[in-house]
């Protein structure tokens, strides 16, 4: 263990060396028998810990995150609605609405087309970001709060 | 026009569809208790939205997801909240409360020489004696094949320190199978 190739030698297994360091490595391997019974154990070990069955998470798992951000001070899909009320588009805002509306039209499930998945994550991440700027507004005293929840029942009234 | 509202939740829903058993997977191997892993990933969710801001479009989503938690698993652990328990060790009899699902074939063919519930304890022992940054280091690694960069990105470390978590915690549970392979392991763990 003293073989100061040893401490490589998992990431030679997995594959992650640099070509040249990997190069020396398996040259070192040829000749060095205290390495090559490490390399034998470190495969086998891989291998054995890929066969560990997978962990399989309750279907309650979804509904009950659901409901914590249910039961967050104020929904911020109620707020990014709010914050789109004045016509006045973000650009990204106007982006989030085409994203919001594909995802509704394409459904939720895994089988999402591969390239929703960056847009969809950006403009989450944009939608919220907006949110938060919504936030610096001074909006979150709960009279606030319900003021612009009413505005948003008048809008929708219209 | 229909329910912007309703579409911005899908998409977080649909985040969450596509992630969250691999943010549990991760949770279950860090803690070892079904339950506090059903929590944490419950809590990184919830946690992940509030903190959607800190998102840079350059990290690939799934690097920023692992960062959020481990950040989140990690500071549980430290606060205590969850003591790390692998309870496939605890409770090697019987029904485990935090077992998991044995989907497949177990290990019971005759040219395995530990069967799939031994195995499963053995790596638990292994798992619980390492230090966390290996045991994160190590699950996101063999449990969601993820490159040691982006390993790396999501614990704040380097590459090279990440080689060397992975290569002492993947040592780690090469021993604890092997002891077992001797059968030199006592029932209950050394704790
Ligand atoms: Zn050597």
């Amino acid at each position: 263990m003293s073989c100061h190739f040893e401490e490589d030698l998992t990431a030679y297994v997995d594959g992650e060396l640099p070509a040249a360091r990997r190069v020396e490595v398996e040259a070192h391997l040829g000749g060095c028998t205290g390495c090559r019974a490490t390399e034998a154990l470190l495969r086998h070990t891989v291998a054995r810990v890929a066969e560990l069955p997978d962990f399989v998470p309750s279907v309650n798992t979804r509904r009950a995150v659901l409901a914590k951000l249910d039961a967050l001070p104020v929904p911020w899909w109620e707020r990014l609605r709010t914050l789109l009320r004045p016509g006045v588009l973000v650009p990204s805002a106007g982006l989030a609405v085409a994203v919001g509306l594909a995802l509704v039209v394409v459904g939720p499930g895994p089988e999402a087309p591969e390239e929703l998945e960056d847009p969809a994550v950006m403009e989450l991440a944009a939608n919220l970001e907006l949110v938060e700027d919504y936030e610096l507004l001074g909006l979150d005293s709960p009279e606030d709060l319900e003021v612009v929840a009413s505005l948003h029942e008048l809008e929708v009234a219209q | 026009m229909l329910k912007v509202a309703a579409g911005d939740r899908r998409a977080f829903a649909w985040l969450f569809d596509r992630y969250h058993a691999s943010v549990a997977r991760f949770a279950f191997r860090f803690v070892g208790d079904r339950e506090r892993a059903e929590e944490l990933t419950q809590d990184i969710f919830v946690k992940l939205y509030r903190n959607a801001k800190a998102y840079q479009p350059t990290a690939r989503f799934k690097t920023f997801l692992f960062r959020v938690a481990t950040n989140h698993c990690l500071n549980e652990v430290r606060r205590g909240e969850y003591r790390v328990a692998h309870t496939s060790s605890e409770a090697p009899d019987g029904e485990e409360t935090g077992g998991v699902e044995m989907a497949g074939p177990d290990g019971d063919r005759p040219d395995q020489a530990l069967a799939g519930r031994e195995l499963e304890r053995a790596v638990g022992d292994a798992l619980r004696s390492m230090s966390d940054r290996e045991r994160a280091a190590f699950t996101m690694c063999r449990f969601e094949g993820m490159a040691y960069r982006d390993i790396a990105e999501a614990l704040e470390a380097s590459e090279s320190a990440v080689k060397s978590l992975i290569h002492r915690a993947t040592l780690a549970v090469a021993r604890r199978i092997e002891e077992l392979q001797a059968g030199t392991v006592p029932a209950r763990s050394r704790g």
